[in-house]
């Protein structure tokens, strides 16, 4: 009698058992993501795309679509309060890591291209329009305009400004908004040259830019102090991204904070980077995130990014019908304007050598790259401004 | 350098103009928010009774602690009750409320007040700071209030509406310990929703704000690239080399070339006067940074 009560018992232990275990509490959405968790990992070791970020969210999928007995209040998943990735996440949810990858973005940026040329900068404005596009296809795909405003922001391809906006603007999309600004960013080499080869002749691709002039340390200390009271005075609920981006940049430039710049540009962003990753892949709970608005964001970003590419590249066009002969802009530098750093840069730098192989291109990319950055910001810090 | 200060100084100047000099009185920290001077069927302590009560209101960012700050309804005796120090339940988060309640029963705790309301007159409440001398805000009740009607700020903390004028007056609604004007949702989301659904609207004023930013962004470094030009041409002609004759002159590279050239060779003294043809053959430097092979060598993606 009592080794059948033992018997039992041990039953009942292995059956409580069973119930907490992934085994017991998987759905056939745990493993879909769970599989999408592994293509991420798997493209992002064989094909390195964008392998800074994708290998932590991808992994971070993986941890984030372990099922477990919600029941049983054991504070192990993300969105229960007081667990051990809640706390990581707080970063995202309260934006904290964005600025601070902006830090690190400023102590890393040479901002001398678009110093030697300011002209450069407008491409950066124009090539927002990708945000703003997306934003009116978003409202007429029935998004609410706060939503519209955080799936728009992935046309600024800037993983660090979509997390801060869309957190701030609509929480529930999140994931969605991260894992698309984060893909799309991978995959520049492929949606961009197709727009660059159609929007240009071959007469244009291969026009040859003057090389910038040298800039001086003077102007480069100038440039992250002026650059951030002209653009947060016009746009004060962008500063934690401007304030923290040009703050990085002076540590760079300043020639005296050489250890700060070095921690801020090395193992802070680092840092930031693998629990900002991270954490936005294990947000990507199934439950939350599988959901047809996540595919129509996913739909949306791509068209920003094709937009904001192509709005780039007409806007130099339409720049070089004021500018003489010698000062002309070659339109293959314009899809750079819309951030993604330094990736759209390098893909105007390998299409321009394509069709001259001694047409360098750049150093003149650099500029509306890291122009984009800062516009993408200001364009962020409006959205807020109205939406907010 | 002094064009560089000069430009600092407009700049300030363009600033410190387009800032404005606002003379509309500012809102403060503490807000006595909603007053009520006869409680009949309203709000009850947790003793389960009912008086009058003073509604407070954060008025800031940040959580506060109100402890050690004084309550009265006596301009000259600003001191009347001192609210305790030390009591966790002092500390407003940002933008929320605290209540008192006005039934002279300070031994009740620290939400019950020496000093009680008067219908029958006007009311004056003040709240001083820890010193007892800086009045912090100060609200006067109208005599006659009728029971169970609060007077105060219709949007919470909201003392003053863009003239400049005190908006306080009874309200429509009665609600001790929470926001006087209840969001049901985003006005700004709503406004949109209403006046600019397909969006248009939007984006052409943020795509305005973004060029107009970034434009001035252009001009600033347009005309501190000129200043810096010329200053670096200046610094060179000072030095007295070649570069400096090259910046002040209209000669060609090739010109100075065979004038140096020439120098070299009379200098030198090498040779005779002969007739010579002299081939200058430039030679380019394309090596740069920017055009090494390990700025090209990520693969795109397959």
């Amino acid at each position: 009698m009592q080794t059948m009560n033992t018997l039992l018992s041990l039953s009942d232990n292995l059956r409580t058992f069973w119930s907490y275990t992934g085994f017991y509490n998987a759905e056939p959405e745990h493993l879909i993501m769970i599989l999408i968790g592994l293509v991420f990992i798997y493209l992002t070791i064989t094909k390195e795309y964008e392998p800074l970020l994708l290998i932590p969210i991808g992994f971070g999928i993986l941890v984030g679509n372990i099922p477990f007995n919600e029941a049983a209040n054991l504070k192990i998943g993300i969105y229960e309060e007081g667990s051990v990735l809640n706390i990581l996440y707080q970063g995202v949810v309260q934006g904290w890591y964005p600025p601070l990858i902006f830090l690190g973005i400023g102590a890393m940026t040479d901002f001398s291209a678009l110093i030697a040329n300011p002209k450069l900068i407008l491409i950066g404005a124009a090539a927002q329009f990708g945000i703003f596009g997306a934003y009116i296809i978003a409202l007429q795909m029935g998004f609410a305009p706060n939503e519209a405003g955080a799936i728009g922001i992935i046309g600024g391809a800037d993983g660090p400004t979509a997390i801060f906006t869309s957190s701030k603007l609509a929480p529930h999309l999140l994931g969605a908004v991260a894992i698309s600004a984060y893909s799309y960013m991978a995959l520049v080499p492929v949606i961009q040259p197709p727009f660059m080869r159609l929007f240009t002749t071959r007469k244009e691709r291969l026009i040859r830019m003057k090389n910038p002039r040298v800039v001086s340390q003077t102007e480069k200390i100038l440039f992250p102090i002026m650059g951030l009271l002209l653009t947060a005075f016009l746009v004060p609920s962008g500063l934690p991204l401007l304030g923290m981006l040009f703050f990085g940049n002076l540590l760079k430039e300043s020639g005296v904070t050489r250890r700060l710049a070095e921690t801020a540009r090395g193992p802070l962003i680092d840092t930031v980077t693998i629990l900002l990753g991270f954490t936005v892949g294990a947000s990507t709970q199934a439950t939350t995130f599988l959901r047809v608005e996540s595919l129509k964001v996913f739909a949306i970003g791509a068209l920003s990014f094709v937009i904001g590419t192509c709005t780039g590249l007409l806007f130099v066009k339409f720049l070089n019908l004021f500018l003489s002969r010698e000062k002309k802009l070659n339109p293959l530098i314009g899809n750079a304007g819309v951030s993604a750093v330094p990736d759209a840069a390098r893909i105007s730098q390998s299409l321009g050598l394509e069709y001259d192989p001694s047409n360098y291109l750049l150093m003149h990319a650099m500029g509306p790259n890291v122009a984009g950055v800062i516009g993408s910001a200001v364009a962020a810090g409006i959205l807020l401004g109205f939406l907010y | 350098m002094r064009v560089i200060k000069q430009l600092m100084v407009y700049l300030f100047a363009m600033v410190a103009m387009l800032s404005g000099c606002s003379t509309t009185p500012e809102n403060p920290e503490w807000v006595i928010n909603e007053v009520m001077v006869v409680n009949e069927n309203s709000y009850m302590d947790s003793y389960g009774q009912r008086h009058p009560w003073i509604e407070i209101y954060n008025n800031t960012a940040r959580t506060m602690d109100i402890g050690g700050r004084y309550l009265t309804n006596d301009p000259d005796h600003p001191k009347k009750y001192a609210i305790p120090r030390g009591d966790a339940l002092t500390n407003v988060k940002p933008h929320q409320h605290i209540l008192f309640f006005a039934d002279e029963m300070p031994l009740k705790g620290t939400f019950h007040l020496n000093f009680t309301l008067d219908s029958t007159k006007e009311n004056w409440i003040g709240l001083y700071d820890n010193d007892g001398k800086t009045l912090l805000d100060e609200i006067v009740i109208p005599a006659g209030m009728q029971a169970d009607q609060t007077f105060g700020y219709e949007k919470d903390g909201l003392k003053y509406d863009e003239e400049g004028n005190n908006t306080a007056q009874i309200l429509d609604r009665v609600t001790p310990s929470s926001n006087n004007a209840i969001l049901e949702e985003n006005l700004k989301v709503k406004y949109l929703e209403e006046n600019d659904a397909d969006g248009g609207l939007l984006t052409i004023t943020s795509m305005l704000v973004v060029f107009l930013g970034l434009i001035v962004l252009y001009f600033f470094f347009k005309l501190s690239g000129n200043i810096a030009k010329r200053m670096s041409q200046r610094q060179v002609a000072k030095s007295g080399t070649l570069s400096a004759v090259r910046s002040h002159s209209h000669l060609s590279g090739e010109v100075l070339a065979a004038i140096s050239a020439a120098i070299y060779e009379l200098k030198e003294d090498q040779h005779d006067i002969e007739s010579t043809i002299l081939t200058i053959q430039q030679v380019k430097r394309n090596f740069s940074p920017w055009n090494t092979k390990r700025q090209s060598l990520r693969e795109l993606p397959r």
